[in-house]
């Protein structure tokens, strides 16, 4: 029961916010961010409760739509259950930083924003493949909402090309889904959306290989893995900050969630099939994302950039087909969040003082704001994969677990992070060091900024140092989705 | 009884026809009238081989009440049309366009 | 059946209450009256009764898609407060015509006979000749009436030809009996089939027949839009689904591929036109195109499913018609046109209407937590269950295709700006309407099990 509270914390809390915005504004952040710590509190409650689940924590199934076999299932493991600490954790943040940068119609904002957590909140847990596929299109209204109407100059483009993308795709899943329906009744004579009844279903490898490509195409361009990344630079260079938050923290998330979740125990054999080409598109994602990330002055489209090499990581690791590699997987899904997210929340701060995004007209702004440099500094390294910080964690384990499934596309991948540390420093050194060109008023951290880094500090440094905890409580779902590969069926 | 449906559909061919070549609302709307007299000239035609029903002849007699009907409506709304545009052409009666 | 005598009652009776001068009557009297009939239909349920020597069936379909069309009819009289009194001094006329053209809708829903399913369509056709036309004084509104009469007349001469030849071939006019005639391979019923179905092609807007339907749309008063996009609409989709299902089911080899084809066409006729068109009201008519389309791939999954996918569609086809029509008559008339530079900052003026717009194209262009979301997956999913995997892909295709256009009334709502807009006064009509529209919307799109379980 308390996984439906989890979603209907955020949807409530959205609504009440919105209406308390007319009286008062105060009011509507902090019943957002209420919600929003309400909902971190339960699942850090679980977490604590039982550090390392087996099997599933929590269950609940009702009808949906008895007619056609629809329940109202959700379910939680130990990896929803790490997906669901970063969404609330991040945001709580993204309420946070918004709370002077949203002036413009802030209740309306926190409704979007809160829905859209709602709507993550729900990927991450639902275990019937059209409660899944609603969810996923109820993420995206509002998500479009928050690029268009508080984003930047370019918004209305971005949005939509955001909204495009991520709806075309989307469509395609729905029509894998529903194939998939029909394929199992014909097979089992079961009519039925749930997953679990999906796993047990054999497919003959030319459907399954059909239906796998409808979802993939899905997550992939979530993702995003070259060569869909298009409209990830817009989306994310346009978005407000607590939107580039979601995006990349998030967002992205569900697309790699999807793949561990659904592309990979469903249809095992296609994906092995596919798992070359994966593995190609992921190390080119790596290569081809860091060298644009170099070739970008404006900040957040830099980061942007960097998403797309992070995220060829996750497709890296997720067509290796190692139980490590699937471990790195999950560190990296977190640990990008945490740090692209910070890296966001950065670039935010940064262009309230500047008012400019573009970093060749910064510079030299360690003088002024030392603590803000001294934050950047942490993310732009974990960024570039410095040991002791969690990302050095994830793409360790990454690379290590695929290194027996391909060795000249694994080397490859590792040539990433040397351009990780180039595009990493340069956006230090842009910045905060070397000339100013122009003399900004810039202040340092305030409290409520610092509010903002220091748990986002603490929790990359704890990432590095005793990822541990993490890898004992996602291991045995990990263990499962890896035992699936090669027609264990 | 063949007789009867090639006259029929030679009817219908020749409302089609009418239809689709004139300039003028008049003659258009005697051109579907050409097509639905067609229609009825077939309902009766079969009703000979339904004479315990007689369905046939009891649909004729509906249609053509209809057709009736159809046609004041029509001249109705032609002599708006006329007295707002001072033509009766449906091809030069195009204020709005795609 | 007692609400089809209560819809034909009223409507002369509404022509009374006109005659002797009782205006502030008329919407009282019609609102109760509707209440009455959709009580009445409700009777019937699980009745199955037969009226007129087997002319009619008041099946549960009937009756679902009675109550269908009057509750729909409903929800347009609450908008016409004011609205026709702006437009001329007899009112009751419109209120009247509305009623017979319903009336002509419940029979096309419930007919068990060729002879009623024409009487239907042309009782609810001629009502709209007329409705389309009754701005006299105003060109379009002239033109609009002309080019549906010659269109419409034209389709009836298509459906009485196609009736004909199919009595010829079978020996009937009842549907029962048609489908038990084993006549299936002969000539005559086979272009029976189609010329029927090319009449009612004509009727529901079905590419290559559907030319008519923007410049009539634009042409009409908008109420009188609304009520063909959703009332004439659901109708049409209902008599062409019933007469199929019931009578030509049998035969559905032969026919299907045309239907076929003709989906694709429609759908991509309605999509792309719509895709450049800034005026919304000629949006919605290229959309409404499209959506014919969409339910006739509901139609080429003959079988039990096929009425139910048809009626959740047109329940949130006619929901969000309703809501968007509606509101593009308040913009348009507070604003002069309805181009969609006129909804520019809606959003800051009446977040209200804003939201029920925004609510209503995301239903139309099917996105979850909406009625249509579901609608179009339960058409998609029936018509994959009859195998036609390509067809849908193509549907979906167009899906993508559709939501670029809905969403551009979205952009202008709150992502554009007018300084000099103002809000826009709604009367209480007005409110209630779009707040019980918006509120359908959620609940049917949340709980879509309410609706389809019906049938």
């Amino acid at each position: 029961m308390i996984l439906v509270w989890l979603i209907l914390i955020l949807l409530l809390g959205g609504l009440l916010s919105w209406l308390a915005s007319r009286w008062n504004v105060l009011l509507a952040r902090w019943i957002a961010l209420g919600a929003v710590a309400v909902n971190f509190v339960l699942t850090a409650g679980i977490w604590f409760g039982n550090p390392v689940p087996v099997g599933w924590v929590a269950e609940l199934d009702l009808e949906w739509i008895p007619r056609f076999g629809i329940h109202f299932h959700l379910a939680l493991d130990g990896l929803s259950l790490l997906m669901l600490l970063l969404t609330f954790f991040l945001g709580m943040l993204g309420v946070l930083c918004s709370w002077k940068e949203i002036s413009y119609r802030p209740g309306f904002f926190h409704f979007n924003l809160l829905w859209v957590l709602a709507g993550i909140t729900g990927v991450f847990l639902t275990m019937d493949l059209f409660l899944f596929y609603f969810f996923w299109e109820v993420m995206l209204i509002p998500m479009y909402f928050l690029i268009g109407i508080w984003g930047h100059a370019n918004r209305i483009y971005a949005a939509f090309k955001f909204f495009i993308f991520t709806q075309a795709s989307g469509l395609f899943m729905l029509l894998a889904i529903l194939s998939l329906y029909y394929v199992q009744a014909q097979q089992t004579g079961v009519y039925s959306f749930d997953y679990f009844d999906f796993l047990e279903t054999p497919l003959p490898f030319k459907t399954a290989q059909w239906l796998m490509f409808g979802f993939l195409i899905a997550f992939i361009v979530k993702l995003p893995a070259f060569p869909f990344h298009n409209w990830l630079p817009d989306a994310h260079g346009e978005a407000p900050t607590a939107g580039s938050l979601v995006l990349a923290g998030l967002l992205l998330k569900t697309g790699a969630y999807g793949l561990l979740r659904f592309v990979v125990p469903l249809f095992p054999e296609p994906a092995m099939a596919f798992a070359p080409w994966g593995m190609l598109m992921g190390v080119i994602g790596i290569l081809y994302g860091g060298k644009l990330a170099f070739a970008q002055n404006d900040l957040k489209r830099l980061i942007a950039y960097t998403s797309v090499s992070h995220m060829g990581f996750v497709m890296l690791g997720v067509f290796a087909f190692t139980e490590l590699a699937y471990q790195g997987v999950v560190m990296q899904m977190i640990t990008h969040g945490i740090s692209t997210g910070a890296l966001f929340l950065l670039a935010g701060m940064l262009y309230e003082r500047t008012h400019t995004r573009d970093i060749t007209r910064m510079g030299g702004l360690w003088k002024s704001s030392p603590a803000l440099g001294a934050a950047m500094m942490v993310f732009v390294m974990a960024s570039l994969g410095l040991p002791g910080l969690g990302n050095f964690i994830a793409e360790f384990l990454t690379l290590n677990g695929s290194w027996p499934a391909n060795r000249l596309l694994t080397a490859l991948a590792a040539v990433g992070l040397v351009i990780a540390t180039v595009y990493s420093l340069r956006i230090m050194q842009k910045v905060f060091f070397g000339p100013m060109p122009q003399t900004w008023p810039a202040a340092d951290l305030k409290p409520r900024e610092y509010l903002i880094m220091i748990p986002l500090i603490a929790a990359i440094i704890w990432l590095g140092l005793f990822p541990q905890k993490t890898i004992e409580t996602s291991g045995h779902a990990v263990t499962e989705i890896s035992l699936k590969k090669g027609g264990s069926r | 009884m063949s007789h009867f449906l090639i006259v029929g559909a030679a009817l219908f061919s020749i409302g089609l026809y009418t239809v689709f070549s004139r300039k003028n609302a008049i003659l258009v709307l005697i051109g579907i009238e050409f097509m639905l007299n067609a229609a009825i000239l077939n309902l009766v035609a079969f009703g000979r081989y339904d004479r315990i029903d007689n369905e046939g002849q009891v649909f004729a007699i509906f249609a053509i009440v209809l057709a009736a009907a159809t046609v004041a409506v029509a001249l109705a709304i032609i002599i708006n049309v006329y007295k707002q545009y001072k033509t009766i052409d449906p091809d030069k009666i195009k204020d709005m366009k795609y | 059946m007692t609400s089809l005598i209560i819809v034909s009652v009223l409507a002369v009776a509404v022509l009374y209450l006109g005659l002797f001068k009782y205006k502030t009557a008329l919407l009282p009297v019609s609102v109760t009256g509707l209440l009455a009939a959709a009580a009445m239909a409700a009777m019937d349920w699980d009745l199955e009764k037969m009226y007129f020597s087997e002319m009619m069936l008041f099946d549960n379909y009937a009756v679902a898609f009675s109550i269908l069309l009057i509750l729909t009819t409903l929800l347009i009289f609450g908008l016409s407060r004011n609205y026709f009194e702006k437009i001329s001094n007899n009112v009751a006329e419109y209120y009247a015509l509305m009623l017979f053209a319903l009336a002509g809708g419940v029979v096309m829903v419930s007919f068990h006979n060729l002879a009623m399913l024409f009487i239907g369509i042309e009782i609810l056709s001629i009502s709209l000749y007329v409705l389309a036309g009754i701005r006299r004084k105003d060109p379009a509104s002239n033109e609009a009436s002309l080019k549906y009469f010659l269109m419409g007349a034209f389709a009836t001469g298509f459906l009485l030809f196609g009736t004909a030849l199919i009595y010829g071939a079978t020996g009937s006019f009842n549907l029962a009996a048609i489908a038990s005639s084993g006549a299936f391979e002969s000539a005559l019923f086979r272009a029976g089939v189609l010329l029927m179905m090319v009449g009612l092609s004509f009727k529901v807007s079905v590419a290559p027949f559907h030319t008519w339907t923007p410049d009539v749309y634009e042409g009409s008063p908008g109420l009188i839009a609304m009520f063909m996009a959703t009332v004439v609409k659901t109708a049409g989709f209902a008599a062409f689904l019933r007469l199929f299902l019931m009578a030509f089911a049998e035969a559905s080899a032969f026919w299907a591929i045309t239907v076929a084809i003709l989906c694709i066409l429609t759908l991509f006729a309605g999509n792309i036109t719509a895709v450049f068109q800034d005026r919304f009201k000629r949006l919605l008519a290229w959309s409404s195109v499209s959506h014919a389309g969409y339910l006739l791939l509901a139609i080429l999954a003959v079988g039990f499913s096929a009425s139910s996918a048809v009626l959740v569609y047109t329940i949130a086809y006619s929901l969000a018609s309703v809501a968007a029509f509606g509101i593009m008559i308040l913009v348009s008339r507070a604003r002069g046109n309805d181009h969609l530079d006129s909804f520019n900052g809606l959003a800051r003026t009446n977040p209200f209407l804003a939201f029920t717009l925004t609510l209503a194209v995301c239903s139309l262009a099917g996105i979850p937590l909406t009625a249509g979301f579901f609608g179009k997956f339960y058409v998609f999913k029936v018509a994959l269950a009859q195998g036609y995997t390509w067809l849908v892909v193509l549907a979906v295709i167009n899906a993508m295709i559709g939501i670029y256009y809905y969403f551009k009334v979205i952009i202008a709502m709150y992502m554009k700006e007018n300084a000099n807009a103002v809000a826009i006064q709604l009367n209480p009509g007005f409110r209630l309407v779009l707040s019980i529209v918006v509120f359908l919307i959620f609940l049917f799109g949340i709980f879509p099990g309410l609706i389809a379980n019906i049938l």
